[in-house]
């Protein structure tokens, strides 16, 4: 076993790779310039979304549908924001040494199973709520009569393919979140012993 | 300036370490340098908060083995074994088990790569020649947990890796 240990520590590796400082704050310049780039894209998101339904609202396009596309505005920023904040609570803490490994896991672990079993709140009901009103409105304008002949149709396929979507969310969601529940289990009974 | 000094000092000491880490954490080369850069980042950055709190020794191997931890977790790689299952997959009769010395670090980094953490970590830590209280201090597992584990890794290691005929002894 002894050699074993001897080969290991023998194997060519690359050990020159960022050894000088130059090159450490070079590769933090790096980082910071990618969440930037990361945190710009967002902002290019947001404000063209805003100016598409805003645009959209003014020019009186789907009068009925105005506040629901508001509220999926809104909704869209909310996400973005959301997904961003979980993006940059992802980012390494400068205590690192200070937590032995199984610790720190299990960090890292419990903070992605509360985020993905609380996506139904912070992703999925911002845009449940405009979905379901425009459902509604949809709904109404058919009973009414207002609405065309063919909106029946349209009417059940949003709903089939809204429930099929958002269904398939939330279990991936759900099923992603108990994965990283037992593994947190796992590691808990391991330091138990 | 000591957030530098003491980062020169650890990659000094510990660099081929570290290196040898991302090696067996990471089969694809562009991979392996990315982790190894950031473990390098994370290191220095933790030195601003070091101040003997453990030591030189503990810190490094922490901020490399948590570093790694993270990208592993971001890559959501599937499939990984314990200790125990890994040693029922390998069969006695398998005939890649018996291997020449040139394969011998190959196969040991891809068996690191399919262990779950913690076991993977021991590995890494007991091949680095690290004692079992440093591999608890390292990874948080009791001693006796780390004991335990050591056993079970001597023991994989020497049903995976026997010697082909002429290189006995390697891994005895």
């Amino acid at each position: 076993m002894k050699d074993l240990k001897t080969a290991w520590k023998a194997q060519q590796v690359e050990v020159n790779a960022m050894t000088s400082l130059v090159e450490v704050r070079a590769r933090a310049a790096e980082v910071e310039a990618g969440v930037r780039r990361r945190n710009l894209a967002l902002y290019v998101y947001s404000a063209a979304s805003i100016l598409v339904s805003a645009w959209l609202i003014a020019r009186g396009a789907f009068p009925a549908m105005r506040y629901p596309m508001v509220l999926m505005v809104a909704a869209h920023l909310m996400v973005l924001w959301q997904i961003n904040r979980r993006i940059a609570a992802r980012r390494l803490p400068a205590d690192l040494g200070a937590r032995p490994a199984i610790d720190f896991h299990r960090e890292q672990l419990e903070r992605q199973a509360h985020g993905l079993s609380r996506a139904w709140l912070w992703y999925m009901l911002p845009f449940l709520v405009p979905f379901v009103w425009e459902l509604g409105i949809m709904l109404h304008r058919i009973q009414t009569g207002e609405a065309p002949p063919e909106a029946p149709r349209l009417l059940a396929v949003f709903v089939v393919t809204g429930v099929l979507f958002w269904t398939a969310v939330l279990l991936a969601f759900s099923r992603a979140a108990l994965k990283a529940r037992l593994e947190i289990e796992r590691l808990s009974a391991l330091q138990a012993n | 300036m000591a957030q530098d000094e003491l980062f020169l000092g650890a990659i000094a000491e510990f660099g081929p370490a570290l290196a040898r880490l991302a090696a067996a954490y990471e089969a694809d080369w562009d991979q392996r340098r990315d982790l190894l850069q950031d473990v390098k980042l994370a290191l220095w950055r933790s030195f601003a908060g070091y101040a003997g709190q453990c030591s030189m020794r503990t810190w490094v191997f922490r901020v490399a083995h948590n570093t790694a931890i993270s990208t592993r977790l971001r890559r959501r790689k599937l499939g990984l074994v314990s200790l125990d299952e890994l040693a029922d997959l390998a069969a006695a009769d398998d005939p890649e088990a018996t291997v020449g010395n040139a394969h011998v670090l190959a196969r040991l980094q891809a068996m690191i790569r399919r262990l779950k953490p913690p076991d993977d970590q021991v590995m890494l830590l007991y091949l680095e020649d690290q004692d079992a209280a440093a591999i608890a201090e390292i990874t948080g597992l009791s001693a006796g947990a780390v004991a335990t584990r050591i056993h079970r890794v001597k023991q994989l290691l020497s049903n995976r890796l026997r010697q082909a005929p002429g290189q006995q002894g390697e891994a005895a």
